[in-house]
């Protein structure tokens, strides 16, 4: 029952830059990881921040480590999001999108949105803990509402493909 | 699924095939053929209405319900 869809522009376009932003974020991973282990961040920090060693310069140092960690731990979630994001315009480039894959591929973009979020939140507030009127730490991070909505959107938008998945088999079973 | 389709016993009795009733009902060979295996999941009144008009017979003759315990019974007994 699958014809492929017909040809816009639209397609190859998100197709491409999906395929961009998978190699993006791997390189992102790269470079938290030579940030946290390779270049001698405690140094770039203290200069960056005109810092001179003391506890409060340790405090933030901890926390910009921290918030590398919790970046690092988002490059999964990026590529989860990505790389399901890809398969579902792959399967609409073939002309049949309401699958149960892509209810699942939803659904587990949801989850990954989700902890994006949560992430998100905690980065907001470990900049608000480390940053002081001398040495203020403007981290774009925390609560969001749009971010929030996609979230609920995307749980929703799963539940309607399942839903819809159930209905096309059931009317492709009727005789 | 517990409700069997009775097309083939019906289709015997009648000396008919498949492809001829498809041709009296204008149906697909391939819809029939999803129907009289089992695999449908629903069945539209227009199609029972054609089927029961060009075999001459009632839904009950064509459809029977049939409970899973029932059939795994008859399944040991054949």
């Amino acid at each position: 029952m699958s014809t492929p869809a017909p040809s816009t522009p639209a397609l190859p376009i998100a197709n491409a830059v999906l395929r961009i932003l998978i190699v993006l974020n791997w390189l992102m991973g790269a470079g938290i990881l030579a940030l946290l282990f390779v270049i001698p961040n405690a140094q770039w920090i203290l200069a960056e921040f005109r810092l001179s060693p003391s506890p409060d310069a340790d405090r933030v140092i901890l926390g910009l480590r921290a918030v590398a960690v919790l970046g690092l731990v988002g490059i999964p979630l990026n590529y989860v999001v990505l790389k399901r994001l890809l398969a579902i315009v792959l399967t609409v480039r073939e002309g049949d999108p309401f699958t149960a894959a892509n209810a699942h591929r939803l659904k587990d973009i949801a989850w990954a949105l989700l902890g994006l979020q949560l992430l998100s939140i905690t980065i907001g507030a470990i900049g608000k803990a480390i940053s002081s009127p001398a040495h203020p730490v403007h981290l774009n991070a925390g609560f969001s509402i749009s971010g929030w909505l996609a979230v609920i959107l995307t749980f929703l938008l799963a539940r309607v493909f399942a839903e819809g998945t159930l209905m096309r088999e059931d009317l492709e079973g009727t005789v | 699924m517990a409700i069997a389709v009775k097309l083939d016993d019906l289709l015997h009795d009648r000396r008919m095939t498949l492809t001829d009733l498809a041709e009296r009902v204008g149906m697909t060979l391939a819809n029939l053929s999803i129907l009289k295996t089992g695999k449908a999941r629903a069945i539209r009144f227009s199609t029972l209405e054609a089927i029961c008009g060009a075999l001459s017979c009632q839904p009950g003759d064509l459809l029977r319900f049939e409970s899973d315990q029932a059939k795994r019974a008859r399944k040991t007994t054949i």
